[in-house]
């Protein structure tokens, strides 16, 4: 059985895991950066966070708290058979945005390449699988309905095809982010788990992101 | 899992060589290029002028330059898609033209350029009232979604996924490449010790996968096997791969795994095969990690095609389909001088495939790697 061990999850403002009922606020996402080093959620600084563009800030951050939240460690010599599957509603459009019209705005004779590698929609989970050490599969998908169910669903469906041992399934945009990690159940753990089927039945008709997090910390709470 | 095999039923490509499999097919043994000059849009600035492009295609009007691909090529093979069918998109930039004529001129929706927006047009080109998704997985997005419409069958969620990909040409992404100096000056030379990098080019195809009982209740003929697949990511960088291959090799032996096969089972090779100087070396080292002395025939379509970025797996499936069932291994276009490090493995010329195996493989930005074994029926 699948379940999930894990989540994390960021607004603008705030940012928890439902698991170990961490929350808190922050003012914007180098001090998050700087606080959740502190805290040791982050095990050692991102390299180059400054320049990674807001939805991969976000990423890393929220995988952070849920990697934390599930009580898996890591460090900069550990690799992970980890896969990472990402989803969000506009893909890298606001980063396409950015990098074409500062190459416009160049004179259509330079581009910059360190803007250019954020106008792919898998960049924000390629980030966080080189800081993290995550070895299994990437990839970015997006869902027409029910985003955030339907990229549970199928991140479980990947651990069922036995294409990795866990996942890391993200919704992440510049101004939000929830993240979770799913696993096969193990008998042997104490670590507490939530079911992947009651989740994905909770939060299925829900479309708000605030919405969902109150529930999820419900669910977190029982 | 069900038991059940993931067969294909029907295919087809546009490519720089032209409209369909058999002219790319044909290209290719001819050992001649369909890279050239680019006079799409100003290139003096840039790394190079040459690139692939879909001969007849007109860029910045109307219609973005996918779906000027994807129209003709869906509509001529629209019969064979099952009103049921599952429909996964595979593309890394999508409609982009349309976003670049927003910035340039103002003329379209900036909107229109995102993903979710192409796959409710090709869900109507495709006659499909069903839901779909799109995948993205910068250079490995179609072979993974090839893998994964395996995977959807295999284990029984569907019985029918089509997997359309596409990719253009466009000023956005040459810019981008040229300034990350990935661009060869003159053109793509695969696994040439010459090499200096990759030149763009521009795809489209569709693949239609069915459960076995399926196509067999359906009387469908069937072109081969999607047998299994390996997934990884290096984790090491963001725009060039691991050095010593370890990821790439990680992704084939889980292919190889998945497929139940061996190393000795696989009779030819169709690389990712750049033309950079890291992922061609990165390649050979990770084939030398899992293939040992065994010697396999390796190829790149690259040096032909140019470089497809998310259409690039689902061509090269069909491509190394096509090398299986004529039992030819296509030679490396544009390849001079072998590499001292790929001696032995490529060849300028055309090679007997011995067997009736095959891996395709790719590789791409984020360190992604996908391995697709593929078997004759």
């Amino acid at each position: 059985m699948i379940v999930i061990k894990g989540i994390g999850w960021i607004t603008k403002t705030e940012y928890g895991s439902i698991i170990k009922k961490l929350q808190g606020n922050y003012n914007d996402l180098k001090s998050l950066h700087s606080h959740l080093q502190h805290e040791s959620v982050l095990k050692y600084a991102i390299k180059n966070f400054g320049r990674f563009d807001a939805a991969s800030k976000m990423t890393c951050c929220s995988i952070a708290l849920a990697l934390n939240d599930a009580g898996i460690t890591y460090s900069e010599h550990m690799k992970h058979d980890i896969g990472i599957l990402g989803t969000n509603n506009n893909g890298c459009f606001e980063s396409n945005l950015a990098y074409f019209k500062d190459y416009v705005s160049c004179g259509r004779t330079i581009a910059r390449g360190n803007l250019f590698i954020y106008t792919l929609p898998s960049t924000p989970m390629a980030e966080p699988a080189i800081y993290f050490g995550f070895q299994g599969p990437l990839l970015y998908i997006k869902f027409q309905h029910n985003q955030i169910p339907s990229m549970l669903h199928y991140a479980g469906k990947m651990i069922l095809r036995r294409e990795t041992s866990k996942m890391i399934a993200v919704e992440a945009s510049e101004e939000k982010s929830v993240c979770f990690v799913l696993g096969k159940q193990d008998n042997t753990s104490t670590m507490k788990t939530l079911s992947l089927e009651d989740i994905i039945d909770t939060i299925k008709k829900i479309s708000d992101f605030d919405e969902i997090v109150i529930m999820l910390q419900r669910k977190g709470a029982m | 899992m069900t038991g059940t095999k993931a067969v294909v039923v029907a295919c087809d490509i546009v490519t720089p060589y032209g409209w369909g499999i058999d002219s790319c097919w044909n290209g290719l043994l001819s050992k001649k290029t369909a890279i050239g000059h680019l006079d799409r849009f100003p290139t003096e600035f840039f790394l190079t002028q040459n690139a692939a492009v879909v001969p007849g295609l007109t860029y910045g009007q109307d219609k973005s330059i996918v779906i000027k691909m994807l129209k003709p090529l869906l509509q001529k093979n629209i019969s064979s898609i099952p009103e049921d069918t599952f429909l996964i998109l595979a593309t890394t930039t999508g409609e982009i033209d349309k976003l670049e004529r927003h910035v340039l001129n103002e003329t379209t929706d900036a909107a229109s350029s995102r993903p979710d927006k192409l796959l409710e047009k090709i869900l109507l080109l495709c006659g499909l009232g069903s839901l779909g998704i799109v995948v993205s997985a910068a250079c490995a997005s179609s072979s993974i979604a090839v893998a994964h419409a395996a995977g959807m069958i295999i284990s029984g969620e569907n019985d029918c996924v089509i997997v359309v990909a596409c990719d253009s040409v466009s000023e956005f992404v040459f810019a981008g490449f040229s300034s990350l100096m990935a661009l060869d000056k003159d053109m793509a030379k695969p696994f040439d010790r010459d090499r200096n990098g990759l030149s763009l080019g521009e795809a489209s195809g569709f693949l239609l996968l069915m459960s076995e009982l399926r196509a067999s209740r359906e009387n469908r003929s069937v072109i081969g096997e999607i047998a299994g697949w390996g997934l990884t990511n290096d984790a090491n960088h963001m725009t060039g791969p691991s050095r010593d291959g370890s990821g790439l090799a990680m992704a084939i032996r889980k292919a190889l795994k998945s497929a139940d096969v061996s190393e000795k089972d696989i009779g030819c090779f169709s690389a990712h095969g750049t033309g950079t100087i890291y992922n061609d070396s990165m390649e050979i080292k990770a084939l030398k990690t899992v293939f040992g002395n065994h010697k396999v025939p390796v190829y790149s379509i690259k040096g032909g095609t140019g470089h497809t970025l998310g259409a690039a797996g689902l061509l090269e499936i069909i491509i190394a389909f096509e090398s299986l069932n004529k039992k030819i291994v296509p030679p490396t276009v544009n390849l001079c001088n072998i590499d001292n490090e790929a001696s032995g493995w490529v060849s300028s010329e055309p090679l007997t495939v011995n067997g009736s195996v095959t891996i395709s493989t790719n590789s791409g930005f984020g360190g992604v790697n996908c391995a697709v074994v593929l078997k004759k029926y």
